[in-house]
């Protein structure tokens, strides 16, 4: 057989069965739309508050005003005692409480730190965050004006006493992903691993459904032809297809979402190579030893979300037993999904990501070679000529 | 009728035990995945993470700062820079997480009361990671400036009370309620586990009906009477294994670690029970659209596997657009993180839960479709 007809076999199989179709297509359009959907609005705001007001006073109306001002509190709802605040939220009406107590504007006045108490639902550690962050910031403005106001009091000149009312503060600067967008934060990462997952699924059934063909005897193009060919045809048609998936996602989709994209085409271009390579010969060496054509959704679907997780994005690498960091880097998207952030979301020189890019050829290299090897045992084992 | 569920019963128990890999789906491969994600989180909280300084004031003011953030838990300084660019050049190849510059003449405008910033540069494309580094970065920062305030109030007004008070005239108290452990195992790996096990209940399903057409042995198995009996009772087996794996799981996270559940353990398992059924239901729903068992797992893979984006937890409903709120309402397992979160956490009443309970339930008239669409392919 020439490699054309060979490329032409493959490529028969791959787009006439549905399985395949429905994963390596279907899949991916659809969770470039459906994946982001739960971010759209990038950052958490609004977060519906219960406000008791024990002490009723011009100042703790002027704080409820500023703490529903920030953009992460909405006072919803204005309770006459903690116990109805509490059952409010227990019945998820809100989030949160801020308790303002009695006496709050004399205590004030006589400079006895009165306790604002602010309790937040931490099942859900987003929101936790804004309404502490809200809170906060409302609450810290509000102290501060005071302060500078106790000191002008105390005789300090105005232009001291607003420098002076800490001896020196913390300026935080968010340096990637500067509004916190949680789309900015998982998107880029997860579609890398949709990019894998539907590749090594679609190649998974393709090889699991020629072995066991194989096994029952039948005589097709897989039995005869080069594996070279077949190889050979598996990286020019899945290549081909997720390299145009790639472009969609990091361009169309990346525009769409809002998602930064910080990285030279060229590089970006030259990364994309590296990981579609890896992930192709990781599918064809799976494909080799799947003993079925079902076998490979299930397999591939239950190390999705393991993978996600130890990739080092959502929580610290060096806070993880060190032997998930070597099984999850034996898995391309681990090291696509570090390299991809650095490069295109952190604007990373391509030195940065070497480690990466070297490693990504390197696994496509090694998994071509097991690839290669199990089709071939295979089919000694059961073509004999 | 009920003769021919209990047949289907054993028979599809008979299956289970004669097929290595329905075995394994059942136990060895959902426990693996459950404990790669126990392992990943168990440490619950982040330590020593990486962070470079720029000092160019190296004063005694400086040094304290820095060994005051050093000795946080947190965070820890690994590597000094003489400039500001070869400390972000770190940042961006993420090597450390962030990145801390301590302007010069700190100590000198720190003693002038000009208040010198301090400028940290944080890593905030990884959202978690930057937001705990942030917290403890406020902390160590607020603490090391208040001591500095504190001995200069101390000596100008002779009063530690009056002191702190000055430092601070509206006093902040943050209860965090429910999950008060402050650990984010708790938090994550409590709606992690779920969705993994929503994951297994769809492919065993789809397994179990898959390979009975693909073997072509579905006649033998259905016959032609009682076909929704059987169906029943092939599925029971698995109901009866799933729920006693969610139950497994509560039991892990409230009995074996010790995290306090406020509600009822047995509203939760029935919840469990409904989601189970549920799930079941949808899959087999999506195997009879084609009795294509290649193409039901594709399904069954697009259906489960986005799920955990979709419960609520990491990023909340609230902020959720209509389409992401409609897919959610289609997985039975944001209804039933709900409940699981409320009876854990809140102790809610009964009579609250009602509605999940419900929800859950209606995914049950999906069965009656099934049983229709069934019967015509097994022409009877």
């Amino acid at each position: 057989m020439n490699f054309l007809e060979v490329l032409t076999a493959e490529a028969k199989l791959i787009f006439t069965d549905i399985a395949i179709v429905l994963t390596i297509v279907g899949g991916v359009l659809l969770y470039a739309f459906l994946y982001p959907q739960p971010y759209f609005s990038q950052s958490v705001t609004k977060v519906n508050v219960s406000f008791v007001d024990f002490d009723k006073s011009s100042v703790s109306r002027d704080l409820a005003f500023n703490i529903n001002a920030t953009p992460q509190i909405e006072i919803s709802r204005y309770d006459m005692s903690e116990r109805d605040a509490k059952d409010a939220l227990i019945a998820g009406k809100v989030k949160a409480i801020i308790v303002i107590p009695h006496n709050f504007s004399r205590d004030l006045a006589l400079k006895l730190s009165p306790v604002v108490a602010v309790g937040a639902d931490n099942s859900y550690f987003l929101i936790y965050g804004a309404v502490l962050e809200g809170a906060m910031r409302a609450v810290l403005t509000k102290s501060a004006t005071l302060k500078v106001g106790n000191l002008l009091v105390d005789g300090m000149p105005m232009s001291e006493a607003v420098d002076a009312y800490t001896p020196y503060s913390l300026n935080a600067i968010n340096f990637f992903n500067k509004d916190n967008s949680y789309t900015q934060y998982v998107i880029p990462a997860v579609y890398i691993l949709i990019l894998q997952q539907t590749m090594l699924i679609g190649l998974g059934i393709l090889g699991g459904g020629i072995n066991e063909r194989v096994r029952n005897r039948e005589r097709a193009y897989f039995t005869k032809a080069p594996i070279w060919m077949m190889m050979s045809s598996r990286y020019i048609i899945f290549g081909s297809l997720f390299f145009v998936h790639a472009l969609f996602y990091f361009g169309f989709s990346f525009s769409f979402f809002e998602v930064t994209h910080m990285a030279d085409i060229g590089e970006l271009l030259n990364f994309t190579l590296a990981f579609i390579t890896a992930s192709i010969s990781l599918g064809i060496f799976l494909g080799s030893i799947f003993s079925s054509r079902e076998v490979a959704t299930p397999a591939v679907l239950f190390s999705s979300l393991p993978l996600v997780f130890s990739a080092g994005f959502i929580w610290p690498l060096e806070s993880m037993p060190s032997f998930i960091k070597y099984m999850s880097d034996i898995f391309p998207s681990t090291l696509a999904m570090q390299g991809f952030l650095k490069l295109n979301q952190m604007g990373a020189d391509f030195s940065a990501v070497m480690p990466q890019f070297s490693l990504l050829w390197l696994q496509a290299l090694i998994y071509a070679i097991l690839g290669y090897y199990y089709i071939n045992k295979n089919r000694k084992k059961y073509v004999r000529d | 009728m009920f003769k021919a569920l209990s047949d289907a019963f054993f028979k599809e128990l008979e299956e289970i035990k004669n097929s290595y890999y329905k075995l394994a789906l059942l136990t060895l491969f959902p426990f693996t995945v459950f404990a790669l994600m126990i392992a990943i989180f168990y440490q619950g909280v982040a330590f020593d993470l990486p962070v470079n300084v720029v000092d160019n004031d190296k004063s005694e003011f400086s040094r304290k700062l820095l060994s005051n953030i050093d000795a946080t838990s947190t965070i820890k300084i690994v590597s000094q820079s003489f400039n500001a660019k070869d400390a972000i050049d770190e940042l961006k190849s993420s090597e450390v997480y962030g990145t801390i510059i301590i302007p010069a003449h700190f100590m000198r405008d720190t003693l002038l009361k000009t208040e010198p910033h301090v400028t940290a540069i944080l890593n905030t494309q990884y959202i978690l990671i930057g937001k705990i580094f942030k917290a403890a970065l406020i902390e160590a920062v607020a603490k090391s400036a208040a001591d500095v305030e504190f001995v200069r109030d101390v000596g100008k007004t002779k009063n530690s009370d009056l002191a702190e008070n000055a430092i601070a005239p509206i006093a902040l108290q943050i209860t965090p309620f429910f999950n008060t452990y402050k650990n984010y195992f708790l938090f994550l790996v409590s709606a992690l586990l779920p969705s993994v096990w929503q994951i297994f209940i769809v492919i065993v399903t789809i397994v179990s009906f898959g390979t009975l057409f693909k073997e072509k042995r579905e006649k033998e198995f259905f016959g032609t009477s009682y076909i929704a009996s059987k169906i029943v009772g092939k599925l029971l087996p698995y109901t009866f294994i799933f729920t006693l794996m969610g139950a497994f799981l509560l039991f892990y996270f409230y009995g074996t670690l010790g995290w306090v559940f406020e509600g009822s353990f047995a509203v939760t398992i029935f919840g469990m029970f409904l989601t189970v059924v549920a799930y079941q239901v949808v899959a087999l729903f999506l195997f009879v659209t084609g009795f294509d068992y290649a193409r039901a797992l594709s399904l069954g893979a697009v259906y489960t596997a986005p799920a955990f984006a979709f419960l609520g937890v990491t990023f909340p409903t609230s902020n959720m657009n209509t389409l992401a709120i409609f897919w959610r309402d289609l997985l039975p397992i944001s209804h039933y993180i709900e409940l699981q979160i409320s009876q854990a956490n809140y102790g809610a009443d009964i009579f609250l839960e009602i509605d999940k309970l419900l929800i859950l339930g209606s995914f049950w008239l999906l069965f009656i479709p099934i049983v229709w669409i069934f019967k015509k392919r097994l022409g009877v």
